[in-house]
């Protein structure tokens, strides 16, 4: 379990605020974007060029599926494509955070310090 | 329209999607009564970019390489298209600096293409050396047809000639690239002798320097070769 751990690279910017983004249930492309603009407090601006460039890169990596085509009953009565977690999705998510927190634990370690 | 630069199965597999976003943004700001130019500019030069990266990602190594030869031919282009500008009287056509750019394509290609053939250092440094040797001889003579007029200077291309067929005979084996580098030195070194030079003393030693040193290029390309094929 360790050594697949550590053999994972950490994910993109962009990557990580995607699989949060969908780690509360399925989205469109827009509803991602909206997401990913709240989780940051507007930091991290992507368009669908980015956005769907890395959902690419993620499906082919397994991270996320292609899910079914709905209205979204919060917008208009167009289909629109959702896309949901993956199982290795939720696993690779799981594991960044689980870095973040490692390296937050050793610079508030060293905060506490004064270094 | 942009969807259309996508690669064909990222269009197909996004490109609805894509549209319906960037037209859900647009409503949004639309409604939030915010600019929509200076957005519509930055998601222009933000797709621009995924447009980029989504073709070259779809390339094979060949596609990359020479993506990657033909940036750099244009970027050795920039030297004399800039000094073009400062250095008196270079008055170069466009048909000179497309010209040019074909011989920086063509001889970086070459490399590429021939270089990877063989794992061994003196066959790469025999192909580096053949090349450089080939492309200032052609393009010395390419300068010097265009100064001086002169057809009998068309005789150096011959030396160019039989570097391409030799290597084409020989397969781009080692072996047989010795050869045809040693070939070419003789050539040269047979136009030296035999093309009459009504120049000045000077001149001519000018000329026969460089014809020394041409053929020397070619020898140390051919025994970098010799080496290679003996190391196989």
């Amino acid at each position: 379990m360790a050594k697949r751990e550590t053999a994972q690279a950490p994910l993109t910017p962009a990557v990580l605020h995607i699989l949060l983004a969908l780690s509360t249930g399925e989205r469109h492309g827009y509803g991602i974007m909206k997401q990913v603009d709240a989780d940051s407090q507007g930091k991290v601006k992507m368009g669908p060029g980015t956005l769907y460039g890395s959902m690419k890169r993620m499906m082919d990596a397994g991270l996320i599926r292609e899910s079914d085509k709905r209205v979204d009953p919060e917008m208009d009565d167009e289909r629109r494509i959702y896309y949901g977690l993956t199982g290795a999705g939720r696993v690779a998510l799981q594991a960044e955070l689980k870095r973040y927190r490692g390296v937050v634990a050793v610079a508030e370690g060293r905060l506490a310090y004064g270094l | 329209m942009l969807l259309r630069l996508y690669p064909r199965p990222f269009r197909e597999q996004f490109g609805e999607g894509m549209a319906q976003t960037f037209c859900d943004l647009c409503r949004a700001r639309a409604d939030d009564r915010r600019g929509l130019l200076g957005f519509a500019l930055r998601i222009f030069c933000e797709t621009l970019v995924g447009i980029a990266k989504e073709n070259v990602m779809g390339m094979n190594q060949l596609g990359k390489t020479t993506l990657r030869v033909a940036l750099v031919a244009l970027g050795l282009l920039m030297v004399p298209l800039v000094a073009s500008q400062f250095v008196k009287d270079w008055n170069w056509s466009v048909g000179a600096f497309v010209r040019v750019y074909i011989l920086f394509f063509g001889t970086g290609m070459s490399f590429a293409l021939v270089a990877r053939r063989m794992g061994a250092w003196s066959y790469k440094a025999g192909v580096g050396v053949a090349l450089v040797a080939g492309f200032a001889l052609g393009w010395s003579n390419m300068v010097q047809v265009a100064d001086s007029g002169n057809p009998a200077n068309l005789v150096y291309y011959s030396v160019l000639g039989v570097g391409a067929v030799g290597a084409c005979l020989a397969r781009l084996k080692a072996r047989g690239l010795a050869l045809t580098l040693f070939a070419m030195a003789a050539t040269l070194a047979v136009i030296a002798l035999m093309l009459p030079s009504g120049a000045p003393p000077y001149l001519a030693r000018n000329m026969a320097i460089g014809h020394g040193v041409y053929a020397a290029l070619f020898t140390a390309s051919g025994l970098l070769f010799r080496r290679a094929s003996l190391s196989v």
